[in-house]
């Protein structure tokens, strides 16, 4: 198992950041998914043994969290991650190549292996050529590469990745997510992806974890979250419609929003067959004019999960 | 089958033995000192610090070579005839004769650079990890807080030595090739433990006081005026309180840097009452203001440095 927690809290004085986290998710890539706010950086935090649970207990890894140490006095469990904090956590003033292999320096690689292997992950994240220029100099895509070479350097099992699409571009946001989803896919990483873009989960996770307010509010995994959300039809009606809107009620459908035009957003119970309009239509007197469907979005069903 | 360039720009695993933190620490410390190595500014403190040194060693040649080269009564500066013995007086004011009081002499007068090249380390090497974020990139690695108080440390406390021990043993071993050399370092090897001992003291304590007042403070200039505050205004209030105001000797206790003299000048072995000027508190008690600064540095620094940081 990847991460098991039980009943896991943490809070700031009288401000509750997790209350009751509960759960246990295999290897693999997985969303952490939430809006601002909603704990997952905290949570990231106390996976990785930087802040201690206010109750609860949990492993990483079969680890124990909190930082447990080694005989030597080494985090057992930071060994086996690779962090890349949302924060811009670059040191200016070293090249992009000595901050890289400065990370594996801290991770405990001997110094020539870190050199060599940073060497190996810029190439291999396409910063080759800018690996010699300070690191304050790069434009915010190459911030965040670099800061996944700083993740990736030591070659770990598990990656925590805060928020890596922050500040980028369209372009450099579908580079990066398929850069994560090649390491998940191709190498076998267990990546642990928190943000608040649920088109980031689509594009990279298998399984997803939504929090709001401190709170699970869902666990599952990606097919199951889309199959979570409501059948809709948009439909154009002409003719009497406050009767045949009752008629649809009547039998099982709602209309849940009208769009700009005038056009009614009904939802409907799985298994409705779109005849059953036509039926109800003409039985009330009014004419179909446009019938399309208009399945509830990922992010309109993310929104009525976390409110 | 693949490309050359896809097959170079392949992800390739990494099999090898990990060191343990204690290693970080000294990655850090390195990374450190190349960082300010890159400033043009410590290069001028740098500059500085060596215009203090040449003067000592220079002065030191001087002593020598006037005691035993010169024959005549007057010697000629710029034009201008000065008695040899005023100037061997003004020298002998200075002791630029290998003994503690050079080695102390100079140390102290290095203390006007150190502090300012102090201000400048703290800032770029402490003060940019909180100012920045970059405390998330050194904590998220398997190290704790204290390792990465040691790597920082390690990094100032060599810009200390930089300034201040290294010159000083160059002094000493100098000092020893103007004289018989067998009969001084055989006879001063306690000077050499002298000077490391108050270049220790100047590790530690000074390291400590950069590394919380940067963490406090973060930014250059605050930190600059903060340690102009404690280094020179206290030493002008201490000097005002106990030679002008005639207050009890122990108001010289607020001047750091002296306290930090008095400790050198008993790893020097200098008799107390050769120093000046002449009111001064005990040993013991300036030993007891810096490891109280040191112990409160501490502290703060294990309250400051703490993971909740990484949070907010």
């Amino acid at each position: 198992m990847l991460i098991e927690l039980n009943s896991l809290c943490r809070s700031f004085g009288s401000f509750t950041a997790l209350s009751d986290i509960t759960l246990s998710l295999p290897a693999g890539r997985i969303g952490v998914l939430g809006p601002n706010g909603a704990g997952k950086s905290t949570l990231l935090k106390i996976l990785m043994g930087l802040l201690s649970p206010s109750g609860g207990t949990g492993r990483v890894l079969d680890q124990p969290l909190g930082g447990d140490r080694d005989s030597e006095g080494n985090w057992r469990l930071r060994r086996l991650i690779g962090f890349m904090p949302e924060t811009e956590s670059l040191v200016p003033g070293l090249t992009g190549i000595e901050y890289v292999s400065l990370a594996g320096e801290l991770y405990g690689m001997p110094r020539r292996d870190a050199q060599r292997r940073a060497h190996e992950v810029l190439s291999f994240l396409e910063l080759e050529e800018a690996r010699y220029r300070r690191v304050e100099q790069y434009s915010a895509g190459m911030k965040q590469r670099v800061k996944l070479a700083q993740a990736l350097i030591h070659d770990p099992p598990v990656l925590l990745l805060d928020e890596p699409t922050s500040g980028l571009d369209p372009a450099g946001r579908d580079a990066m997510l398929r850069l994560i989803r090649t390491l998940g896919v191709d190498y076998g990483k267990s990546i642990l992806l928190s943000t608040h873009l649920l088109a980031d989960v689509e594009a990279v996770c298998e399984r997803v974890v939504i929090i709001a307010g401190g709170r699970i509010r869902s666990i599952g995994t990606v097919d199951e979250l889309c199959s979570r959300r409501v059948n809709r039809v948009r439909l154009r009606v002409q003719g009497e419609a406050v009767a045949f809107r009752t008629g649809l009620e009547e039998a099982g459908a709602s209309v849940v929003g009208e769009a700009n035009n005038g056009d009614w957003r009904v939802a409907v119970p799985d298994g409705w067959a779109n005849l059953r309009f036509f039926e109800l239509a003409e039985s009330h007197g009014v004419g179909i004019r446009a019938l399309t469907r208009d399945d509830e979005t990922l992010e309109e069903l993310f929104l009525r999960m976390v409110t | 089958m693949p490309t050359q360039s896809e097959s170079l720009l392949r992800y390739r695993p990494w099999r090898g033995t990990l060191n343990g933190p204690l290693s970080a620490s000294v990655a850090m410390a390195r990374a450190a000192i190349k960082l300010l190595f890159r400033r043009w500014l410590y290069w001028g403190l740098f500059a500085l610090s060596m215009l203090v040194f040449f003067f000592f060693f220079y002065g030191q040649y001087l002593v020598v070579w006037i005691t035993t080269q010169v024959g005549s009564d007057t010697v000629r500066f710029a034009g201008v005839a000065v008695p040899m013995k005023d100037l061997t007086k003004f020298l002998g004011r200075l002791a630029l004769d290998g003994s503690g009081h050079t080695f102390g002499n100079f140390i102290w007068f290095e203390g006007y650079v150190v502090v300012i090249l102090l201000a400048l380390a703290g800032s770029l090497l402490v003060g940019n990890d909180f100012h920045r974020g970059s405390l998330a990139f050194y904590l998220s690695k398997p190290i704790g807080r204290w390792h990465y108080v040691l790597g920082k440390c390690l990094a100032i406390g060599f810009f200390i030595n930089l300034a201040t021990t290294l010159p000083a043993i160059v002094l000493w071993i100098q000092a020893g090739l103007l004289y018989d050399w067998q009969t001084y370092y055989t006879e001063n090897v306690t000077l050499l433990r002298g000077i490391l001992g108050y270049g220790l003291t100047l590790t530690v304590s000074l390291s400590l006081l950069v590394m919380a007042t940067a963490v406090w403070l973060r930014q250059t200039v605050p930190l600059t005026m903060v340690w102009m505050g404690v280094f020179a205004l206290l030493r002008l209030l201490a000097g005002w309180l106990v030679d002008g105001l005639k207050a009890d000797e122990r108001w010289r206790l607020l001047d750091l840097w002296n306290d930090l003299y008095l400790i050198g000048a008993w790893f020097l072995r200098i008799d107390p009452a050769t120093i000046r000027p002449a009111e001064q508190p005990p040993t013991w008690q300036a030993a007891a203001v810096v490891a109280a600064v040191s112990a409160a540095c501490l502290l703060y620094l294990r309250k400051r440095i703490h993971a909740v940081e990484i949070v907010s």
